[in-house]
């Protein structure tokens, strides 16, 4: 007998103002509590979609909170299954999820789902010596250069010439690739999570349609929400935090880089989602929802798996490094300057869709953990080893990137989020309207003018994508980025606006 | 021939006989395809994939290209011959499909093969009409292999 919405309801309590959990029998088998970061505003959404869903709906989806339960019920989990406030249904895991598994107990499982398809999709941050003043005069050619220098689109290919060796040797060595071909500086590599390679990566385990898939599309944007664009610093919230990043000033002129791991990503988790099927019927392991497939972490399919993992996790870096090596390009065009001279160095690079070991404290000890995070962003505070040397008192950058017209944000992790979430914040804004709805709904021309009105220069490859990824059809950024401050989870930094996209 | 091509329509060819729309989903796409015999909907599952991609009027079927799938029950299935088609779509000569048949089906097996009739993407005439595919997804996957109408759920993820 499905229960009604007020039954539901008696299952999750509000156990401070931006933060709710779920008891347990919410669904089946929960070995922890789920929790949830929201404020009113993005609790009325994440009750909406129970109550949708309790309603009974064709297609039958689940909403957020079932999904964040099921995650609970997982083998292996520790602490808590967490949604963040941007937190949205998603496959198996909701978007905006992070689940830690202990790795020394042999239960304990990873799952493709808690990484996502776009293994790897993240996000980078270039700053400028520019201002706005420079940018403005020059704001279509420099948008144009963009657009030419940088494939999106459906149908589009890379640039930068690649041999089937040399993908092997990007899925190994990542950004180390980039960097040997002369597409990277070397403080990029120290200023990227895992320093743009994940040393266990083993591209024997990228499967050779993932590679077919790869091969033409690195160096490419790729579609659906993944950008470029031009921004300034709109507000400076945390001046020191601001300085170490170099940033120094309101109408700075940065870049934001938004994309993953393109086709070769989503072949590695399709073919993972396959063989761990099987696993999970010879290995007896339950889950509440197909598309948690998932795997023993120390069966030969978890670590066919975490291995294949982080060779699309690195791949994904390579693509951020073409991408960042075009953007130069473009702006050194534009400006009749080299990269150098302005100032063109990566703040810093997050990942928003990756599972990482990271060493936290459980319960007073310290343990190994599988840290997975789909639509999450790491937050690690000041003082964290892994964190690069000039953060190492304001705490690791975190780059949230808004919707196509709306601004970005820049926060830093803290302590509080260190022990509340292992580490985890926000990714984004979340969708609020579905795709479908945005194309019948949304007008393509108004929504361009009204970017017109804001100043925002675009060149999008997809016309209908722009309806879709109207700003209507998201969450609202700053809440989220609020709910998360308010939270102690992650602190704001800057604020930025963009003055053009590149959009597939 | 050449006039009709540069307007973006398949000319003398007709406009394809659709039975399948998108419904709603927060994140990505959910295609509702349905049919005569389950394996209409398959067809027309696969070919609601290629019109997210393209509008699957402006393509021409120049090409004609075979895709196999197996697996252990419907779902698998449907999602094992989605993925191939998929596959053809992001490599090589980037295949675009305007309609698709399944030539057999193997019931005790879970096997089926299936033809994709259309050309390779062409920037000037395909581009710009749609988005992207990322992946055929399980996510509240349905297949009813019913009589008269048989219908499929299925999310691709953008």
């Amino acid at each position: 007998m499905p229960r009604t919405f007020d039954e539901e309801l008696q299952f999750l309590e509000k156990k401070s103002p931006c933060c709710w959990t779920i008891k347990k029998d919410f669904v089946p088998n929960m070995k922890v509590e789920g929790l949830f970061y929201v404020n009113d505003h993005l609790e009325k959404l994440m009750l909406e979609e129970l109550r949708n869903s309790c309603r009974g709906n064709i297609g039958g989806f689940l909403p957020g909170v079932k999904q964040i339960a099921n995650v609970a019920a997982l083998p292996g989990i520790v602490k808590n299954s967490i949604g963040l406030p941007d937190v949205h249904s998603g496959y198996g895991f909701a978007i905006g999820n992070m689940a830690a598994f202990d790795m020394d107990d042999p239960e304990a499982i990873v799952s493709p789902g808690g990484v996502g398809f776009d293994i790897n999709c993240g996000v980078r941050l270039l700053r400028t010596n520019l201002d706005e003043t420079d940018v403005q005069p020059v704001k279509e050619q420099l948008c144009q250069s963009l657009f030419d220098h940088i494939p999106v689109g459906v149908g589009s290919k890379g640039v930068i010439p690649m041999a089937a060796k040399d993908l092997e040797e990007a899925l190994e060595m990542g950004v180390d690739w980039s960097l040997r071909e002369g597409y990277a500086w070397a403080e990029d590599k120290e200023h990227c999570e895992e320093y743009g390679r994940l040393l266990q990566a083993d591209q024997s385990k990228v499967s050779s349609k993932a590679k077919k898939r790869g091969l033409p599309q690195l160096g490419t944007l790729g579609a659906g929400n993944h950008y470029a664009e031009i921004q300034v610093v709109d507000e400076i919230f945390d001046k020191h935090a601001a300085n170490k990043m170099g940033i120094d000033h309101k109408g700075q002129v940065c870049v934001m880089i938004h994309c993953g791991s393109r086709g070769l990503g989503h072949q590695v988790a399709t073919d993972a989602l396959v063989a761990m099927e099987k696993a999970m019927k010879r290995d007896k392991i339950v889950v509440n929802d197909r598309q948690l497939a998932c795997a023993h972490i120390t069966s030969q399919e978890g670590q066919d798996y975490l291995k294949g993992m982080f060779a699309a996790g690195n791949y994904a870096w390579v693509n951020r490094s073409s991408m960042t090596f075009l953007t130069r390009q473009a702006f050194g065009k534009v400006f009749n300057s080299s990269p150098d001279d302005l100032d063109m160095h990566l703040i810093y690079d997050v990942s928003h869709n990756i599972a990482k070991v990271e060493e936290h404290m459980v319960d007073g000890k310290q343990k190994t953990l599988l840290v997975h995070r789909k639509g999450a962003t790491r937050a690690f505070p000041p003082h964290h080893p892994l964190i690069p040397v000039d953060y190492q008192l304001t705490g690791q950058p975190v780059l949230i990137g808004g919707t196509m017209g709306t601004c970005s944000y820049v926060l830093t992790g803290t302590q509080t989020g260190m022990e509340n979430t292992f580490g985890t914040t926000c990714h984004g804004a979340g969708r609020a309207l579905s795709r479908a709805k945005s194309r019948r709904n949304l007008d393509y021309q108004e929504v361009l003018d009204r970017l017109a009105d804001l100043g925002i220069s675009i060149r999008v490859a997809s016309p209908k994508l722009v309806m879709e990824e109207a700003p209507e059809s998201y969450k609202d950024v700053t809440e989220v980025v609020n709910t998360c401050h308010a939270a102690g989870i992650s602190k704001k930094a800057i604020k930025l606006r963009p003055v053009a996209v590149i959009k597939g | 021939m050449e006039s009709s091509e540069s307007e973006g329509k398949a000319g003398e060819y007709y406009d394809v006989v659709k039975k399948f729309e998108y419904l709603d989903h927060t994140a990505d796409v959910q295609i509702h395809s349905w049919g005569d015999t389950i394996e209409e909907a398959f067809e027309h599952a696969v070919m609601g994939m290629f019109n997210y991609m393209t509008d699957i009027d402006g393509v021409l079927p120049r090409k004609t290209m075979e895709v196999s799938a197996e697996g252990t029950d419907y779902e698998s299935l449907l999602f094992h011959l989605m993925d191939e088609f998929l596959f053809l779509s992001c490599t090589d000569d980037y295949f675009m499909a305007r309609e698709i048949k399944i030539t057999e089906f193997n019931r005790e097996k879970w096997t089926m093969k299936a033809l994709g009739y259309g050309e390779d993407f062409d920037r000037e005439r395909h581009g710009g009409k749609g988005t992207e595919v990322k992946a055929i997804t399980y996510s509240a996957m349905q297949v009813y292999d019913k009589t008269p109408k048989s219908e499929i759920f299925v999310i691709i993820d953008i």
